[in-house]
This record gives structure tokens, C-alpha cells and sequence, in this order.
């Protein structure tokens, strides 16, 4: 009997406390600066070094390149990248590798579609998406911070 | 309603009834409707959230969007299930329901019927739900169902004898099973009603209704973790809202039984505090009578099927049989002595 | 004449109480259970297969999805293996992250068992207790590594973030938090005479058969076995911290519950050491070569995840992918012993059973 007592003297207890529901869809959720959200593209930073396509787990990031435009300059522009966003794991491995910190991530969370052709992200895409983006990218990974070749 | 009630029966009175029950029909839906949103309001604010909030201020739409959802729904019926009895069981789970509300009086005028054996008339009328609820189970064709039917129909049966047990000693304090008088009986101050007097009998009432009830803690027939939905796991649409719209008007009933048999009617817990009409009182009473209900809900996990039988016939039912003989005992010492 | 069938009712794989998509054909007659056999693949991904042509650092994000619940656990068994053929010395710093990480996941893991073994029972309110609770450590966890439940956080070597400014306090202030919502988690839940009637004296086992179905975890010490890899075979840095291993005496479902119960509370316990002695500064990744290319060889290591005995066996032939990875998961184990307690109880003891044992089938299917 006392145990049943006590129980109901919790639930009361919680029902004059107060509630710990976040209004979510009326205000915005605000993510901590390293959460790993939906990434964002700079093309003028990359140099097309394949990094984040080879070290990513399920393989969704495809690039092209090509020579620079550029007579004077060597190495490669980025042409083409698109993230397929079905299998992207937002891992934050791409961030890892990349030296230039072309690849970050955002704080933005919300990719639902109602079609799968929409997460098929293209470059133009990634490059708008540059709201939230994150400050501290931690690029461990990269050849000048001690990473992988 | 005392002078309509007293007047021998003329078509102008039979005229009055039924706009006058069909007025309280459309106030006991409008009570479902508000009691569903409180049970999930209070449910969610004893688990910190706010419960339903989106529609309407304070989610006051929200069983309005339920219920319509309910009705748009498409409207199967099992091939193989037994098509009559399935359409039958859910009106004959709300009707007595409803027809059982009559006798409960509400205030010193408001009432519906004034029956000398009021209280058996409840016991006999809710029986008939839990023939209901078995046709339920078995109409449908569906071994859950069945397991769920079979195991409500022996809960409801093996606590109805503990309910109406429990309150014998009411009547035997009083001396009629009529409900009017039993009120009257009641004293004016909070001591002198009947829950004190006979506290073991209010509490093998309170749990024998939970039970009768289909809720937690005793609801196995809905027991959605170990069966799917029990017997109302083929219907949906109107025929489930039925069965919904069954369970908490009892949940009316039963606080309004628990109110008049226990809590003292429409008497204020003290004299001075008559200025308050005493429908009030007795909306009050039910409303905390309907809130405990909510609560054991937020609070408990389930009994399990056996360990419930068990309590019935093991534990409520020689309680309840004790409290018949202190009362006769006490009556015989105290009273008449 | 009457005859009586046996009833063949298919538990899940779509059902609110096994916890993810298990299913257990059991054999019924009336309530009493004859047979009950579990099937398990409906959520293999082929992770250990797949692991076969990534290499080491690409494999950590699968091993957060295996059990979901625990996923710092499932990152520091592959790490710690590969560090293990490497010979690899982690920093201090990062040896305390890791173990303060891993302990805070233990306390989630528990509180989403304590929830949903509720739930199941019937109860609905202990469920939002718990995850109000575990939401707690979840943002702790978003703000160190940027994710909520899978993880990514380890890396052979060390740990790929340094916890920011401020989080250390703020693990510091949950301790005292966390140890006075148990209070509150034993007034609601553990006197409850309802729910003491539901778990006492239901699937008892003793100390034999739980070795000789190589239970673990919980499921072992509430037999009365003490074995805690964590005090038996200490890693990371659990033998500078003082613990005790909580030891239940029956083998029902009410001493799994008290012990769970208790390890949160040593978990806090020895969080509280931990953040006293978190050095105040150091590095968070050790020497690592550029390409992890662990030796020639093979190793087998062992921890104490929330669920059991977690471990990761790794054949390497000098490459930078393993040749054979191999995770010897608790649940997968754990779940071995369904059909021997199953007999003779009624389907309401099934599912009490079930959530005692504490599996997750991210982790028997992997």
C-alpha cells in the first residue's frame, strides 16, 4: 500500500512542475555550434584532393574537376559535387579530411522531402545552404593537422 | 423534475422526458469529449509535458478532430466475423451506459427516475456491457479478440460481486437502496458522510470500479503491449468510438455512483457553505472522483490476469463481506442498541 | 469429445514491446507457453561484412549504429582493439573523456531500459521520467561531438573532440541532479506493490546455466557471479576509480532491475571521481601513424558494455581494412536463454522476461 502511496505522490508532485516540452516547430531548435547538420560547400576553397569522397563510410559524396580556367594557376577547380543524402550518415568524417575546409557541416537539421530526387544534393545547393554553419570544424584528419595521407 | 416525476404519466410528460433525456445526452458527449482531453492533459502534465495544445487554445478541439478522424474512417467489417453480432455489440455496450445514468440524482430536484432498488438496477444494467464486451471478442474472428473478450468478460464478472457487496453496507446504513435517500441520509458536515462510516467499503468500491472500468491499473483487456487491442482490436471507425464513448460514460457513472453512495450527494462539506448551489458540489465530487481515475492511470503498471482473479475473490470479496458484517454489527450496537 | 489445440501466435516483429523488430513464434496452450523460439535478422546490415573493405576510421560511424543505445561503448571496443595490435598509447586527457563518455552512456542506456521495462509493464509515466533524464545527457553529448545518438567520437588514438569550455562543470552538476531523480525513480517505480507482484520471482536462473549460456552483463551478476570486466579485466583507466560491482542474490527479474538501478548509481559514482581528477589540460589524440595499417595478427578484445560483454575480434593481414571483423555482441548472446525460461510461463511473464534481459536489435542483428 505505501509503495502505491508513494508513486501517486510522485506523479502529483510532477503535474505541478514545470513541463519540459520544446515549443519545436513554432521556435527554432537551437543546436550546440558542433553539432553536425547538413553540410555546406565552398567551392572556391577545394582542391578537388578526392579526400572526403574516399574517406566517406557509405560513399555518397561524387566530384569532378577540372583544370583551371585559369592559365596561370596549376591544380583543379571543383566542377561538379553532389552529396546523395539517402545514405549520407552525417558522420562529419568529409570535415575530418578536408585541409582547406571547403566540406563543413551546419547546425541546419531539417532535410525531410516528400520526393527521394530531392536529396540529391548538387553543388549549388550545398553552397546556399549557409545558414548555422558551423565555427569549429576539427579537421583532424587532414594532412597539416597530423591526418591521413 | 420532482413535480414531472410525481404526475402520473400524460403525453405531455412523456414529451418533457425526452427532450429532457435527450438534453442530458448531448451534455454527458459533451462531457466525453472534455473528459478525453483532460485525460490526456492531466496524463501528460503528471509526465511533464503539456498534453494536446495544437488545436484550438488549450487543445479544446483536439477529441473534435478525434472524433471526426473516428467517423471518416472506412467502415470494415471482417469477412468471416459474425456480421450481426458485430454491429450489435457496441450499442449494447454504450445503451446501458446511458439508461444507467437515469437514476443517479444530481441534485435535490434534478433527477431522472426515482427507483426504490436503484442500486440494483445499476449493478443489473452494467452487466449487460460486459455481455457486450464478450460479443465484441467473439464477433470478430480474430484470436486476439477472443483472448481479449474472454479475459474482460471474466474481470468485469468476477468484480461486479465485490462492487455491489461493497455497497450493501451504504444500504444497510440507510436502510433503502433507494439513491435519493441514501443522499439524504448523509449529513451535512464532511465526517458524516458515508465514506468514513465505511471506509473498507469505499475502498473495495473504488478499486472494484477501476476494474469494472476496463483502466489502469486493471486494464488487461486493452492490455496493448501483450495483445494488440483486445476486443476492440477489429473495430474501428464509429464502432471503436463506441466502445470509447461506453467506457467513460461509465467512468460518469461511476463517479456519479461514487459521489452519492460515499461523498455525500450534493451536501457541501459544511453547512455554511450551502450558498453554493449543490450541483456544483456534485460536479465537483465527480470531477475528482473522474481525476483519481486519471491519476491511478499516470501511476501504475498493470496487474496481471491471474493476480488479478486472485485479488478479486481472494482479497476484495471477504473484505467486502467483513465490512457488511461490522457494519450490521455496529448498526445493531450503536444505532438500534 | 473435446480436443484442445496448440495455439502458434507470432510475438512481433511488429510489436510494442520487443524492444526493435524481434520475433518469437511461441507455441500457446491456453495461456501457458510450450515453446518459444526467438528469429532474429529482420535488422542485420551486414556491418561486419561491410567492415571488411573500409578501414579502421571509416568502420566507427557503423559501430554507433549496432547498439544504438550504448554507442561510445561500441566506438571504444573497436578502437581499443586497434590500439591493442598497434600498440598505440592514448593521452590521458583523452583516457578520461573516453571513460567519462562511456559512463554517461552507461546512465543513458539504463534509463532508456528502466523506461521502456515500464512501459511494458504497463506504467505509462516512468518512460517520460527517464527520457527527460537521458535528455540530459544527451545534449551533453550534442555539445561534445555534435550528435545526439550516433556518436562517431572515438578514433584510434584518442578522441576527435576536447571538451569545450564549461562542459566539465556541467557533468559536474548532473551527478547530484541525476542521483535525486533515482530517489524519485524508487518512490514511483520500486515500492510499487503492483509492479513488485509483476517482477518477483519471474525468470529465475542460476549461476550455472548463466555461465553455461555465456550470459553476461546483469544477467550474470544478478545470479549472485561477481565479474565486471571493468574490475576483472580493467581498461581505459577504470582501476585508478573505485566502484563497487552491485551483486544480486536470485536470479529474478526484480534483482536485474535493482542492479541496473544500482549501476547507475555507481556510474555516478565514478563520474564524480573522474571529473575531480580531469586533468586541465593534455592532448586528446596520441601518435598515430598517417595510415592506420595495424600488424599482421590477430586480437580480441573485451569490455563492459551497459548490456554485457562487448567484444571485438579483429584479423588484420597488414592491410588497412581488416581481413575479418568480428564483434561478439551481449545482446546476441543474452538472448540465447529465451527459450529455456520461457517454458511453462504465460505471456505476460514474456514480456516481463524479455525487457529483463535488456536486448537491443541493433546489436543481435548487427
Amino acid at each position: 500500500m505505501k509503495g502505491l502511496i508513494q508513486g501517486l505522490g510522485v506523479t502529483l508532485k510532477t503535474m505541478v512542475s514545470k513541463k519540459v516540452t520544446y515549443a519545436y516547430p513554432d521556435e527554432p531548435l537551437k543546436m550546440p555550434d558542433r553539432f553536425r547538420g547538413i553540410q555546406h560547400f565552398e567551392p572556391d576553397k577545394c582542391i578537388v584532393c578526392n579526400q572526403c569522397a574516399r574517406i566517406c563510410p557509405t560513399g555518397c559524396i561524387t566530384l569532378t574537376g577540372k583544370p583551371n580556367p585559369d592559365p596561370e594557376k596549376k591544380g583543379k577547380v571543383i566542377d561538379t559535387y553532389d552529396i546523395n543524402f539517402e545514405i549520407c550518415i552525417l558522420c562529419d568524417l568529409c570535415t575530418e579530411v578536408c585541409p582547406t575546409e571547403a566540406i563543413v557541416m551546419t547546425n541546419n537539421f531539417e532535410l525531410a522531402a516528400y520526393s527521394r530526387d530531392e536529396l540529391f544534393k548538387d553543388r549549388d545547393w550545398l553552397v546556399n545552404n549557409n545558414t548555422n554553419v558551423r565555427q569549429d570544424n576539427n579537421n583532424i584528419g587532414a594532412p597539416q593537422r597530423g591526418g591521413a595521407k | 423534475m420532482t413535480k414531472w416525476v410525481e404526475q402520473p404519466l400524460s403525453w405531455e410528460n412523456v414529451l418533457f422526458f425526452a427532450a429532457m433525456a435527450v438534453v442530458f445526452l448531448l451534455i454527458v458527449l459533451l462531457y466525453v469529449v472534455y473528459a478525453i482531453l483532460f485525460e490526456r492533459k492531466v496524463l501528460g502534465w503528471m509526465q511533464w509535458r503539456h498534453g494536446p495544445n495544437r488545436l484550438g487554445p488549450w487543445g479544446m478541439f483536439q477529441t473534435v478532430a478525434d472524433v471526426l478522424k473516428l467517423l471518416f474512417k472506412e467502415d470494415t467489417i471482417p469477412r468471416k466475423a459474425d456480421r450481426a453480432l458485430f454491429i450489435i455489440a457496441p450499442a449494447l455496450c454504450y445503451a446501458p451506459s446511458f439508461a444507467v445514468l437515469a437514476v443517479i440524482p444530481y441534485t435535490r430536484e434534478l433527477y431522472f427516475a426515482d427507483l426504490n432498488v436503484a442500486v440494483v438496477y445499476y449493478a443489473a444494467l452494467s452487466a449487460i456491457s460486459t455481455i457486450a464486451i464478450v460479443l465484441g471478442g467473439w464477433a470478430s474472428n480474430n484470436k486476439y479478440s477472443l483472448l481479449g473478450g474472454m479475459r474482460s468478460g471474466a474481470q468485469m464478472i468476477s468484480y461486479e460481486v465485490p462492487l455491489v457487496l461493497s455497497i450493501v453496507g451504504t444500504v444497510m446504513m440507510t436502510g433503502s437502496m433507494n439513491l435519493r435517500k441514501i443522499v439524504e441520509a448523509q449529513g451535512d458536515w464532511f465526517w458524516e458522510w458515508n465514506f468514513l462510516p465505511q471506509i473498507i467499503g469505499f475502498g473495495v468500491f473504488i478499486v472494484a470500479a477501476v476494474s469494472e472500468l476496463n483502466r489502469s491499473p486493471f486494464d488487461l483487456p486493452e492490455a496493448e503491449s501483450e495483445l494488440v487491442a483486445g476486443y476492440h482490436t477489429e473495430y474501428s471507425g464509429f464502432r471503436f468510438a463506441f466502445f470509447m464513448l461506453a467506457e467513460y460514460v461509465y467512468m460518469f457513472a461511476i463517479a456519479g455512483l461514487a459521489s452519492v453512495l460515499f461523498l455525500g450527494g450534493w451536501h457541501p462539506p459544511a453547512p455554511f457553505l450551502d450558498f453554493i448551489p449543490g450541483i456544483v458540489w456534485m460536479i465537483l465530487k465527480m470531477a475528482f472522483v473522474i481525476f483519481f481515475l486519471f491519476w491511478l492511470r499516470a501511476t501504475m503498471p498493470r496487474v496481471r490476469i491471474d493476480q488479478l482473479m486472485g485479488f478479486a475473490w481472494k482479497v476484495l470479496l471477504p473484505l467486502a463481506i467483513l465490512n457488511v458484517f461490522l457494519t450490521a454489527v455496529g448498526l445493531e450496537l450503536f444505532i438500534k442498541g | 469429445m473435446i480436443r484442445t489445440e496448440e495455439l502458434l501466435l507470432n510475438v512481433g516483429p511488429q510489436h510494442p514491446s520487443t524492444h526493435g523488430v524481434l520475433r518469437i513464434v511461441v507455441k500457446l496452450d491456453g495461456e501457458v507457453i510450450k515453446e518459444a523460439t526467438p528469429v532474429i535478422g529482420y535488422l542485420h546490415r551486414g556491418t561486419e561484412k561491410l567492415a571488411e573493405s573500409l578501414n579502421y576510421t571509416q568502420i566507427i560511424p557503423y559501430t554507433d549504429r549496432m547498439d544504438y543505445l550504448s554507442a561510445m561503448t561500441n566506438n571504444y571496443v573497436l578502437c581499443y582493439a586497434v590500439e591493442k595490435m598497434m600498440g598505440i598509447e592514448v593521452p590521458e586527457r583523452a583516457q578520461f573523456l573516453r571513460l567519462i563518455v562511456m559512463e554517461l552512456q552507461r546512465i543513458a542506456s539504463h534509463l532508456v531500459w528502466w523506461g521502456t521495462y515500464l512501459l511494458d509493464l504497463g506504467a505509462l509515466s516512468p518512460f517520460l521520467f527517464a527520457f527527460k533524464d537521458r535528455e540530459k545527457i544527451v545534449d551533453l553529448f550534442n555539445e561534445l561531438c555534435g550528435a545526439r545518438l550516433t556518436y562517431n567520437y572515438m578514433r584510434v588514438g584518442g578522441v576527435k573532440w576536447d571538451a569545450p569550455p564549461g562542459w566539465i562543470d556541467k557533468v559536474r552538476d548532473f551527478i547530484p541532479y541525476m542521483e535525486k531523480q533515482l530517489k524519485d525513480y524508487d518512490r514511483l517505480v520500486t515500492g510499487n506493490e503492483i509492479f513488485l507482484n509483476r517482477v518477483k520471482g519471474i525468470g529465475k536462473y542460476d549461476a550455472e546455466t548463466a555461465i553455461a549460456w555465456g550470459l553476461s552483463g546483469v544477467n550474470l551478476r544478478c545470479t549472485g557471479v561477481k565479474w565486471d570486466l571493468r574490475k576483472d579485466e580493467p581498461y581505459c583507466i577504470y582501476d585508478r576509480f573505485e566502484f563497487d560491482v552491485p551483486v544480486g542474490k536470485n536470479g529474478d527479474c526484480y534483482d536485474r532491475y535493482l542492479l541496473r538501478l544500482e549501476e547507475i548509481r555507481q556510474s555516478l559514482r565514478i563520474l564524480k571521481q573522474a571529473v575531480e581528477q580531469f586533468p586541465a589540460s593534455g592532448e586528446t589524440m596520441g601518435k598515430v601513424p598517417r595510415v592506420i595499417r595495424p600488424p599482421e595478427g590477430e586480437t580480441y578484445v573485451r569490455i563492459e558494455a551497459p548490456r554485457g560483454e562487448l567484444g571485438c575480434h579483429i584479423v588484420s593481414k597488414g592491410k588497412a581494412e581488416p581481413y575479418r571483423l568480428k564483434f561478439r555482441r551481449p545482446s546476441f548472446n543474452n538472448l540465447q536463454i529465451l527459450p529455456k525460461l520461457l517454458v511453462g510461463e504465460t505471456m505476460s511473464n514474456l514480456i516481463a522476461i524479455l525487457g529483463g534481459v535488456d536486448i537491443v536489435l541493433g546489436e543481435v542483428d548487427c
